[in-house]
C-alpha cells in the first residue's frame, strides 16, 4: 500500500486558534493534532538527551525545529518526571540517549523518618524547575502568537514518589500517612509557585499530572486524600491567573469523575479509557461531552510499531470515535511521544488530522 | 498436636498476611515452629494463601498496589522465619524464572508484582533487580538452568533492550532452552512478536498464567 502525504502549507487557523476553539467545544477548521513530541525533539537538531534536558536554549531550539518539521499544534514543556524531584534534593541520572530519572539506589528519602527533610525551594531559582520556566519563556517568545505552549507540573504525590521510590511511598501511605501528607503539602506549596512562574513566562495553559489518579495504582479515596484535595490549590491558582488547567494522566483506568470533581480541568490527556469504561466507544459516550479528550494513540505503537498507513488508520479511528465530542477533541499521543520513536509517525498523525479531521 | 489447632494457626497466618499485619505474621510464624508444626504447610496454607487472597482483592479493585506490596512484605517476613525449617521442596512445580527490569530503566513495581505472584505460584524466582544488562539475563539463566526469562520495562526508550536479550540467546545458540516473556506499560503483543519473545502479558496475574502455560507446554528440563 502506498500512501501519498501532502503538506498543506496554508491552513485557515493558526495552531493557537485551533486549540483554543477545541478546548471550548467549538469546531475549528480541523481536529488539532499534538503528538506530545518533547524529548524526541532533541534528535531533530542532533543534540544528546542529557543536554536537551538541562539547557533551555537547546530545548527551545529543538522544540521549535520539531514544530517546523512535524507541524504539530502545541508545545508541551514536559522535560521528564525528575525535574521537581531534583530540586527537592534527589540525585538524578542523565543518560545520553534516554530520559533522565532519579537514582533509586540513592533516594533522598531513605526511611520514613526522612520525610521531614523535604523543605520548600524556590522554583524560579532552583536548577531544573527554572530550566523549564525558561523553556516556556523561549517558546512563547519565539512562537507564542501562533502556537500554544502548555506548561507542565507533576503532581505532589508523583514528585514524592521520585524522591522516596514508588514502592516505598505506596507502603508509607498506609504505614505513615501523616508524614506522607506533610511532605505532600510542602511540595504542593512549591508547585503553586512553579505553576505561577510558568504562567508569568507566558504559558497559555498548564498541564497538571496527577499520575496516581488511576485504578492501576491507588484506590480512588486514597488518591483523593493524599493528592487531589491538596493539588486542587495548584489548579485554583492557575485558574485565578486566568489560564486554563489541563490534566495529563497516562495511567490505566483514570478516575475521570474524581479528577473532574477535584481538579476541574477543561481537558484530560489520557492513554486509556476512563475507569469504568470497557472500550473507547463506552468512554466517548460517557465522557467526550463532559471534558475535552486529548489523546488517545498508544505511544509505543505510534512511535515504534505502526507503519505510516497504520498510523493514519489508527488516527482516523480515534477521530471517528471522538466525533461525538462535536469539536472537543485534540488528536494526540496518550503519553509523551517515544523519545527514540519514528518522528515520521508524529508527522503522519498531523497529516491524519488534516485528512480525516476536517469539520 | 491437634489437627484443628494446626489448621487454625495456618488460617490465622493467612489472615495476618491478608490484613497486612507484618508483626503478627512474624509472631505466628514463630509459633508454628515453637509448636513443631510443618513449616512448608504454614507457608502454603498460611503465607501464600494470605497473599492469594490479597491478589484476588487486587483483581476485584478492593486492594490496590499499596495493599499488595504490604501483604507481600508480611509474607516475606514470615518466610524468613519459616524457610530455614522447610525440610524438602514441596511445591511439586520446580520451575525456575530469571526476572528483571532491563538496562536503562529503574521502574520495578510491575516486575516486583510479577515476582511475588510467580513465587506464590510455586516458581523459583531469581530476581536480578532493575537496570539489568541484556548479557546478565542470559548468563544467569544459563547458570541457574532457568526455564523462563521474564523481562520488564516501563519506558519506550528501553524496550529494545528486550530484543537484545533474545538476540544474545540466539547468538549463543541457547534460545531453545528458555522461554522469554515480556511485560510493561508500553509493550504489546505486536512488539513481543517482533523481537521474537514467546509471550506478552499486559497484567501481572496474566504474566503468571502465561509463564505456567509456557513452561508446561515447553516440557523444558
Amino acid at each position: 500500500m502506498t500512501i501519498s502525504i501532502r503538506t498543506e502549507t496554508r491552513e485557515e487557523l493558526t495552531p493557537l486558534e485551533r486549540v483554543v476553539l477545541a478546548l471550548q467545544y467549538k469546531k475549528p477548521d480541523r481536529v488539532p493534532a499534538a503528538p506530545l513530541v518533547c524529548g524526541a525533539s532533541c534528535r531533530v537538531l542532533g543534540y544528546s538527551y542529557d543536554r536537551w534536558s538541562q539547557d533551555p536554549k537547546v530545548a527551545v531550539a529543538s522544540l521549535l525545529a520539531a514544530q517546523d518539521l512535524i507541524e504539530f499544534d502545541g508545545f508541551l514543556t514536559l522535560v521528564d518526571l525528575s525535574v521537581e524531584a531534583e530540586d527537592f534534593g534527589q540525585e538524578v541520572l542523565f543518560p545520553e540517549r534516554s530520559t533522565a530519572a532519579p537514582n533509586f539506589d540513592n533516594p533522598f528519602i531513605k526511611t520514613a523518618d526522612d520525610y521531614i527533610k523535604v523543605k520548600p525551594v524556590d522554583p524560579r531559582k532552583s536548577r531544573r524547575m527554572s530550566t523549564v520556566i525558561e523553556i516556556v519563556r523561549g517558546l512563547v517568545e519565539a512562537r507564542g502568537d501562533r502556537v500554544p505552549t502548555m506548561g507542565f507540573v507533576y503532581g505532589p504525590l508523583g514528585v514524592l514518589s521520585q524522591i522516596r521510590g514508588h514502592a516505598e511511598l505506596f507502603k508509607d501511605i498506609i504505614r505513615h500517612p501523616d508524614r506522607v501528607l506533610e511532605a505532600v503539602h510542602t511540595i504542593n506549596n512549591v508547585l503553586i509557585e512553579y505553576a505561577k512562574a510558568q504562567i508569568e513566562a507566558g504559558a497559555h495553559a498548564i498541564v497538571l499530572d496527577p499520575l496516581y489518579s488511576s485504578a492501576s495504582i491507588l484506590k480512588k479515596s486514597t488518591w483523593v486524600k493524599f493528592e487531589a484535595e491538596i493539588f486542587k490549590s495548584v489548579a485554583d491558582a492557575i485558574r485565578d491567573a486566568g489560564v486554563p488547567v489541563i490534566v495529563h494522566n497516562c495511567g490505566g483506568g483514570v478516575y475521570f469523575d474524581a479528577v473532574l470533581e477535584h481538579i476541574s480541568p477543561i481537558a484530560i490527556s489520557h492513554a486509556y479509557p476512563a475507569h469504568g469504561s470497557a472500550s473507547w466507544k463506552h468512554h466517548a459516550d460517557a465522557w467526550a461531552k463532559k471534558v475535552v479528550s486529548i489523546g488517545v494513540a498508544d505511544p509505543a505503537k505510534l512511535g515504534h510499531e505502526f507503519s505510516q498507513a497504520q498510523v493514519l488508520e489508527d488516527c482516523r479511528e480515534q477521530i471517528e470515535t471522538f466525533g461525538i465530542a462535536e469539536g472537543g477533541f485534540i488528536l494526540s499521543s496518550g503519553c509523551e511521544f517515544p523519545p527514540n520513536g519514528n518522528l515520521l509517525s508524529a508527522r503522519t498523525m498531523v497529516q491524519a488530522a488534516r485528512l480525516y479531521g476536517r469539520y | 498436636m491437634s489437627a484443628d489447632e494446626q489448621k487454625r494457626l495456618y488460617e490465622q497466618l493467612a489472615t495476618a498476611v491478608f490484613e497486612l499485619d507484618e508483626q503478627l505474621t512474624k509472631l505466628l510464624s514463630q509459633e508454628v515452629l515453637d509448636r513443631g508444626y510443618d513449616a512448608w504447610q504454614a507457608v502454603e496454607r498460611g503465607l501464600l494463601e494470605g497473599v492469594n487472597r490479597a491478589g484476588r482483592l487486587f483483581d476485584e479493585e478492593e486492594y490496590f498496589v499499596p495493599e499488595l506490596l504490604i501483604a507481600a512484605d508480611a509474607m516475606y517476613a514470615g518466610l524468613a522465619i519459616l524457610r530455614p525449617h522447610i525440610k524438602t521442596h514441596h511445591s511439586g512445580f520446580n520451575r525456575r524464572v530469571v526476572i528483571g527490569v532491563v538496562q536503562g530503566d529503574t521502574h520495578d513495581i510491575g516486575k516486583n508484582l510479577v515476582r511475588i505472584m510467580l513465587e506464590v505460584a510455586g516458581f523459583e524466582v531469581h530476581d536480578l533487580g532493575r537496570d539489568v544488562p541484556p548479557q546478565k539475563f542470559v548468563e544467569t539463566a544459563i547458570a541457574v538452568k532457568a526455564d523462563l526469562i521474564a523481562l520488564s520495562t516501563l519506558m519506550t526508550t528501553t524496550m529494545e533492550r528486550m530484543g537484545e536479550v533474545v538476540s544474545i540467546l540466539e547468538a549463543e545458540k541457547v534460545r531453545n532452552r528458555f522461554k522469554v516473556i515480556v511485560g510493561g506499560s508500553p509493550l504489546s503483543q505486536q512488539f513481543s512478536d517482533r523481537i521474537g519473545a514467546d509471550g506478552y502479558a499486559p497484567k501481572a496475574a496474566q504474566a503468571v498464567e502465561l509463564a505456567k502455560r509456557l513452561v508446561g507446554l515447553s516440557n523444558a528440563a
